[in-house]
């Protein structure tokens, strides 16, 4: 339980233009809401499943010398309207953080998670696939904080929006002082199926270490024309290609999942 | 072994920082009150509807806030800025001879009747807040294009034109400093271009402000009729002052059919320079805006040139370089509103932070729901050249129609061993070879000016390297 009756989820970590509206969103804290701590001692590799029972979870991670920890949510039309999922990790010299989150519906996900990379060499890497339908909303923050010397981050989304959802993404690789020889990356790839969706994309790089590489890059929108004129000629429907493209980009993802067990039920999951 | 870092040089500013004594013919005081603005508006002989304007954009001003999302700008206060300052001469001049001695070698020293005589086919010079000179060259006027300022239009036979344009694209509600350029706008430039006509060599207007704690609010208003062709350049600087400068000027293009419009802006105010610049063009079916922007100077810069695609295949760029040295936050980028069906915008930008400065491309791509066939590109790249500064980059995409493809890629780094390793292997000394790539970076904006610009540009950065490498 937290004492905390209102909590700010997906706060904006660099503002963008007023008239964009995309600020950060302040909601009651269900009383629900569970908070998860997780230490890692140094060198313990560790897997955690959270599979949305709840409306609201908060989870801190401290992370010990060259522990691993990896962390697979999974976000379904079936759970609480709104779930709201906060994720705080810490990384000490060579730890390493793995965050995959699956949303596969659900009214409302707000979601924001930081990750401060303060040991040498420590790493970040987010795997994040969605796919959204109706009136679904999914509202995420990520952010990688990068102070450690030769810190690495990777966060790669990868989603699907149908009819009339909402997807907002803010992604930040924060390089800060004393960081040297970091490196953070960030790709987004988001497929709109419906004219009706609203895709919000706001990829983020500050910087203030000169020995440093930032990158990110997004592709958004329908299907390759060149693509849909193959497959076509090979005999496929316009929604048998929609449909085998989307798993696709769920696939990418499901596929990186390192449990065997998990992994395989989410790609039974996704495919019925 | 005796080492020193590469060293790049701050843009050598000191051919800019000349001044004359303040010997303006008059002045308003300091601050902002409606005795003010009305005392602006009687100066100015404003038409009743322009009074007015001015006293709905004041109030506007005093019920806004200020910008929460950039820069600070809290060393600027309105208190002490004085925001109408008149030169001394009576009126503008149409011949440069007639131009008051002390304006006219400031300009000759910044080179503006040299570049008239060589490369232009109109030049408009503002000293402070008014236009002392304006003048077109006789073939472009034969084609029937206007080049005035706005104030003589706002009483002549483009009055009505005016009124239906004015602060019509960028209304006083925009911002706070949108609504401050309402209350005590002066001087600028307007610019007809009639359907079909097409100036091929471009026009250009200067902006200097010499008076210490003085706002320059300039109002730029360009219509291109259809299929016509337009380049207009702008070009800004001051001496620098201890005290803070304020530059709130608002541009308004309007593109037609068919028609092509490049704007080119050389900026290179001093670095007490509070430049709070407003610029939006709204383009028509199969029209095309191009923007060449160069940031070089102010203490902080807010500056996103905005393009509305408001008709079935209108077409933007935006090219643009930023240059923060010590002292200097500048927020630049652009933002790109599409509204039509196949319409395109396509960003190109660098930025180079040094000594301290701070630079950010902010940037918003919107493409409406009525947008479909809809492409957008964006490509920002940042040049870190020592860890005492800072770069960002903050893009928005707003996407609301599956029918449209965007792209977006942005790089920051420092300069990259692997390319200095190629040159060097080409016979490049290591030193020489960090010259090369770091003015080779802004040359997405050179190639895009006119020759005589370009090297002016390229004078402007005058960067140099020196001492061994590290």
């Amino acid at each position: 339980m937290t004492d905390r009756q209102t909590i700010t989820v997906n706060r904006p970590l660099a503002n963008t233009f007023g008239w964009l509206h995309v600020n950060g969103t302040r909601v009651e804290a269900p009383e629900s809401t569970r908070a998860l701590p997780l230490t890692l001692a140094a060198g313990e590799e560790r897997t955690v499943l959270t599979e949305g029972a709840d409306a609201s979870l908060e989870i801190s991670a401290e992370l010990a010398e060259g522990a691993v920890l990896r962390l697979i949510q999974v976000r379904r039309s079936g759970g609480p309207a709104q779930e709201i999922n906060h994720v705080r990790v810490r990384c000490a010299d060579r730890a390493r953080f793995e965050w995959y989150r699956i949303v596969l519906g659900g009214a409302s996900t707000l979601d924001d998670c930081s990750v401060t990379l303060e040991g040498r060499e420590s790493a970040f890497e987010a795997e994040i696939a969605y796919r959204l339908g109706g009136e679904e909303r999914l509202d995420m923050n990520c952010e990688a904080i990068h102070l450690g010397r030769r810190t690495r981050s990777e966060i790669l989304a990868s989603g699907v929006l149908r009819e009339k959802a909402f997807k907002l993404l803010r992604g930040t690789i924060d390089l800060r002082t004393g960081c040297a020889g970091a490196v953070g990356n960030e790709m987004e790839d988001v497929l709109l199926v419906d004219d009706t969706v609203r895709n919000q994309s706001v990829p983020v790089i500050l910087c203030s270490e000169e020995d440093v590489e930032g990158n990110h890059g997004a592709t958004i929108g329908r299907l390759d024309e060149s693509l849909v004129f193959y497959l076509a000629s090979r005999g496929m429907s316009p929604e048998e290609i929609d449909r085998m493209m989307a798993q696709a980009k769920m696939d990418a993802v499901l596929r990186k999942i390192p449990d065997a067990a998990i992994r395989e039920a989410l790609l039974e999951e996704t495919r019925a | 072994m005796n080492e020193e870092k590469t060293r790049i040089e701050d843009i050598n500013r000191a051919f800019y920082d000349f001044r004359f004594d303040d010997r303006d013919a008059y002045k308003v005081q300091s601050g902002l009150t409606q005795e003010i603005v009305e005392q602006i508006s009687r100066e100015k002989k404003d038409p009743d509807w322009m009074r007015e304007f001015r006293l709905r954009s004041l109030d506007i001003f005093h019920r806004t806030d200020m910008p929460d999302w950039g820069p600070s700008i809290e060393g600027l206060d309105m208190r002490n800025i004085v925001t109408y300052v008149r030169p001394n001469t009576e009126r503008m001049h149409t011949r440069w001879e007639d131009v008051p001695e002390d304006i006219k070698s400031t300009f000759e020293r910044l080179g503006i009747p040299q570049s008239e005589r060589t490369s232009l086919a109109g030049v408009g010079a503002q000293y402070d807040s008014e236009l002392v000179y304006h003048n077109v060259r006789e073939e472009v006027a034969a084609q029937g294009v206007i080049y005035t300022d706005l104030e003589s239009a706002l009483h002549g036979e483009y009055a009505d034109m005016i009124r239906e344009h004015f602060m019509k694209l960028v209304p006083p509600t925009d911002h706070k400093f949108a609504a401050l350029h309402g209350a005590v706008w002066s001087g600028g430039s307007f610019v007809y271009v009639p359907a079909g006509a097409s100036v091929e060599i471009p026009l250009q207007s200067y902006f200097r402000l010499n008076a210490a704690g003085a706002g320059q609010f300039e109002h730029t208003l360009i219509i291109v009729e259809e299929g016509a062709y337009l380049h207009f350049i702008e070009g800004c600087s001051a001496p620098k002052y201890n005290v803070a400068n304020l530059h709130a000027g608002c541009v308004e293009l309007y593109v037609g059919k068919n028609a092509t419009l490049r704007y080119s802006t050389i900026e290179n105010w001093s670095k007490n320079m509070y430049n709070l610049n407003t610029k939006r063009a709204k383009v028509e079916a199969g029209g095309k805006i191009e923007w060449v922007s160069g940031s070089f100077g102010s203490h902080v810069s807010y500056l996103y040139p905005m393009s509305v695609l408001n008709g079935d295949g209108a077409r933007s760029e935006f090219t643009g370089v930023t240059f923060a040295g010590a002292g200097q936050n500048l927020d630049t980028g652009c933002k790109a509103v599409h509204n039509a069906p196949n319409t395109t915008s396509y960003v190109n930008t660098r930025s180079i932070s040094k000594d301290g400065g701070v630079s950010t491309f902010r940037s918003a791509v919107v493409v409406n729901p009525q947008a479909v066939n809809s492409k957008s590109a964006v490509s920002c790249q940042s040049l870190m050249l020592d860890a005492k500064s800072r770069s960002d980059t903050i893009p928005a995409m707003d996407i609301r129609t599956s029918q449209a493809d965007i792209g977006h890629e942005a790089r920051i780094g420092r300069i990259s061993d692997d390319a200095v390793f190629y040159l060097m292997s080409r016979g490049l000394s290591e030193e020489d070879a960090r010259a090369l790539i770091v003015s080779g970076f802004a040359e997405n904006v050179s190639k895009e000016l006119p020759l005589e610009y370009a090297v002016e540009m390229n004078n402007l950065i005058r960067i140099e390297m020196k001492g061994a490498i590290g």
